[in-house]
């Protein structure tokens, strides 16, 4: 059997991966996954998930990685950084990791400027544990805690990271959001992110706008339109803030 | 035997949390295979990580059905797994025979069908929907009504009356009979009703309306593995 | 109050939606959480039923701030409660100490799973300790450990009215075979059973006008001076154990004239009490004690019914790693009995397996 192409710093005894058909995650880990090998940084990456669809990641590439709590990847990866600066830590999250438990972690971490290159997977949704609304659900959106559909009266507006991240972190820092239907902007900045933690410029965070057909209960070209037509319409695709030069908005 | 007779079955069981679509959709796999027809089983339960058929996949395999589910073990033990798809599922209408496919619970309900390749385009499909009328959200003619209409499609209704343990004939006679009323209200079809197999003797006595199907329990043994 | 249930029914439930029932049946107001596994379903139910009777929701940032809305709505004279489970369990030590400092009327539903850490998200009883002594400080709690889905929706009643009653962070401590098996259970209204829900009330926010109808409340839970603390605490405890025998349950079975006696908790004294059965049909005189209330532990009836009993050896079983163990040997000090134990962290025990260490240590 003729085994397809897949990056040297993916680990292959974990594969077949166990992420849904049509998930963004896939994509997500290829991206990250070539990138990691044009940097030519496998033996020196070490790599965080958090709990959640992201937890599926833990034995995903052939780096040293860890497991961590739910929020808590942010501060395990500021641990390692400060211990062992030379490493290129990366830390793997949710739209729940990140905006929700981990919130308080991730915000003080870009006030910090961290040298840690944190990568958050947005699918408006808990979906590991069966689809629970997320700080980036839309309105009106259903979910298994918005039954009625979501509603920004009572629990406010779907959070956006990158915009209020990229006010918080002084210069050095990158900040981004890509999108798993454009592919080659999102190898562009996750080589950026990752470029910003080489060169030791300061935090770089990458949201990346994902699709979860299995809690979405949509087809391929209901997920299509969903992550291309609305999720876009709240969440804006480019580089926010960036020190390489004019950012593409 | 190979052959199989036209036209083939797909029925996708949909329902309330705990109104017992998997036994349901065990059984009629059972059922199907017993009369030497190919049968695939897929599990499309996406929210309730506990009471898949995930544990029974060996178990179920051995009696001759084709299982599209993942396997307890590649499942549980990480942490929060849960909501976790065996990509066979989305390709499973092109498997050749019967396809049973178990739809969890959750807030989209039937549109859980969209994440089977093709499902909503297919004439074979027949959505059937179960109902037990010992279950809160399904206890009065009122909340049935109601919670059929929550659907956007379903094709015939499943009467699965139980109370576990504490089942008696009694229970099922009235809560399908309560479950039948509805249905006639909104001709809607109802394809069987659906009774522990202890039950055979004393339910046999009675005239029923519709067919009865006895059931074999499998899924307690699925919490336990 | 509109009538949430009605006339008493038999339901087939899953252990998750008993609870959302029964705090609809305790006229709870509204619940604040975090979507963790094993209890989510309560969540679920919650938002979905939630609607209809008038009842409020939120989905907060994470557990720390699910325990602290609760306690505030509470303080606000509300009928608030959460869930939680594991790592989540971990997070509210840190609101439930409020709520003991302050004496809140808290109610919370503990569905444990394995540990430490993410551990599984299956079962387990290994948060007993976490659960019942879980905050920095000897603050008191009330503790009730569930065996049956009749019991989870009746110690959901009872747990409510137990914090709004007696003013101690109330629990219920299930675990995750308890939440998602599948049970049949009578769900009634608590008046039809004689049971009077008790209305909450404010501690904050009162009515009336400060200083002419009354003073402003100021509640603190920090001291400038050791010996405030140190009356505060004895003060609570001295409340604690004035209501500690109204409080407190169990449960014995065959304990009488036994030789060898089973101490288990929760579902796990469902398999010893068959374990019982079997035993005594073959000649071997077993019983069983199961405490409800893990908090405060029935020390006086324990020892009673050791006493009265023919007991030579106990036998301690629990899905857990010595955390009901620890419990009964502080509580029992000074017997001298025997002590054998069978752990089983994070897998649950069936009879069978009782029977077979009863067997190997008589």
């Amino acid at each position: 059997m003729v085994a397809p192409a897949t990056p040297k710093s993916w680990y292959l005894p974990s594969k077949p991966h166990k992420f849904c058909p049509g998930c963004g995650h896939g994509i997500v880990l290829k991206a990250l996954g070539e990138t990691i090998d044009e940097l030519d940084i496998q033996d020196k990456t070490i790599f965080g998930c958090d709990i959640g669809c992201s937890l599926l990641s833990w034995d995903f590439l052939a780096c040293d990685s860890t497991q961590t709590h739910h929020g808590r990847t942010t501060p395990v990866m500021v641990g390692i950084k400060r211990a062992r600066p030379q490493l290129i830590t990366i830390g793997y999250m949710g739209d729940g990791g990140g905006y929700s438990i981990g919130s308080q972690h991730l915000l003080n971490a870009a006030v910090r400027n961290e040298k840690v290159t944190l990568i958050l997977v947005n699918n408006t949704n808990y979906g590991m544990t069966g689809g629970q609304m997320a700080p980036t659900t839309l309105p009106g959106q259903k979910t298994e805690t918005t039954p009625y559909g979501r509603d920004p009266e009572k629990t406010g507006y779907p959070t956006k990271g990158p915009e209020f991240l990229s006010e918080l972190t002084p210069d050095g820092a990158y900040v981004a959001r890509a999108t798993v239907s454009k592919y080659k902007q999102l190898r562009r900045f996750l080589r950026n992110a990752l470029r910003n933690q080489i060169e030791g410029n300061g935090f770089s965070f990458l949201e990346v706008l994902s699709t979860c057909p299995t809690n979405w209960r949509t087809n391929a070209q209901q997920t299509w339109h969903f992550l291309e037509d609305e999720m876009e319409q709240f969440f804006t695709v480019g580089e926010f803030k960036t020190p390489f030069g004019k950012g593409d908005k | 035997m190979t052959e199989q007779p036209i036209p083939r079955l797909v029925e996708a069981y949909v329902g309330e949390y705990a109104s017992g679509k998997s036994e349901i959709a065990i059984n009629r796999a059972l059922e199907l295979t017993r009369q030497g027809r190919q049968v695939t089983l897929v599990d499309l339960d996406t929210v309730e990580p506990f009471y898949t058929l995930r544990s029974l996949k060996e178990k179920l395999e051995s009696f001759g059905i084709n299982m599209i589910c993942l396997s307890a073990k590649d499942a549980f033990g990480l942490g929060e797994t849960g909501a976790m798809l065996n990509p066979k599922a989305r390709w499973a209408l092109r498997h050749e025979g019967d396809i049973i496919l178990d739809i969890g619970y959750g807030v989209y309900g039937a549109r859980t069908l969209n994440l089977v390749e093709g499902a909503n385009e297919s004439d074979e499909l027949k959505v059937m929907l179960v109902i037990n009328y010992s279950r809160p959200m399904t206890n009065s003619r009122e909340r049935i009504k109601e919670y059929i209409n929550s659907f956007d499609r379903i094709d015939f209704i499943v009467a699965n009356t139980h109370l576990g343990d504490q089942t008696t004939a009694e229970i099922i006679i009235e809560g399908n009979q309560e479950i039948l009323a509805v249905a006639n209200e909104l001709s809607l079809p109802v394809a069987y009703m659906a009774a522990d197999i202890n039950f055979a003797a004393e339910l046999q006595k009675h005239q029923f309306l519709v067919p009865v199907k006895f059931i074999n329990r499998y899924m307690p043994e699925a919490i336990w593995s | 109050m509109q009538k949430v249930i009605g006339e008493t029914k038999k339901a087939f439930l899953t252990g998750n939606e008993a609870i959302a029932w029964g705090c609809l049946a305790a006229e709870a107001d509204m619940m604040f959480g975090y979507p963790i596994t094993p209890q989510n379903e309560i969540m679920h139910y919650w938002t979905r039923l939630a609607p209809k009777y008038g009842k409020e929701f939120l989905q907060t940032e994470d557990e720390i701030s699910a325990g602290f809305t609760v306690c505030g709505a509470i303080q606000s004279g509300i009928k608030a409660f959460t869930a939680t489970a594991g790592p989540g369990n971990v997070l509210m030590q840190e609101p439930f100490g409020m709520a003991e400092g302050m004496r809140l009327p808290f109610f919370a539903i503990i569905q444990q799973r394995g540990g430490p850490s993410s551990g599984t998200v299956i079962y387990s009883q290994q948060e007993v300790s976490l659960t019942c002594y879980g905050g920095n400080g000897e603050g008191h709690r009330i503790v009730y450990s569930t065996a049956t889905h009749q019991e989870l929706y009746d110690y959901t009643i009872k747990g409510f009215n137990t914090a709004w009653k007696y003013r101690f962070p109330t629990y219920l401590l299930g675990d995750g075979y308890q939440a998602k098996m599948r049970e049949p259970l009578e769900m009634y209204e608590p008046s039809e059973r004689g049971i009077d829900i008790i209305k909450p009330y404010p501690l904050l926010g009162l009515e009336g006008h400060i200083g002419t109808d009354r003073e402003p409340q100021h509640l603190r839970n920090i001291y400038s001076m050791e010996e405030e603390l140190y009356d505060v605490v004895l003060k609570n405890d001295a409340d604690y154990n004035s209501v500690r025998q109204e409080i407190t349950e169990y449960s014995e079975f065959n304990c009488e004239n036994a030789e060898v006696i089973i101490i288990s908790h929760g579902v796990v004294s469902r398999a010893a009490e068959d374990a019982v059965k079997v035993l005594r049909a073959q000649g071997i005189k077993a019983g069983s004690f199961r405490p409800i209330t893990l908090r405060p532990f029935p020390r006086e009836q324990l020892l009673a019914v050791l006493e009265k009993s023919n007991a030579k050896k106990l036998l301690i079983t629990e899905s857990a790693l010595g955390q009901l163990e620890r419990i009964v040997k502080y509580e029992i000090y000074g017997q001298t009995l025997p002590i054998e134990t069978l752990f089983m962290p994070g897998v649950g025990i069936i009879d069978y397996d009782i029977i077979q260490k009863i067997k190997s240590i008589i």
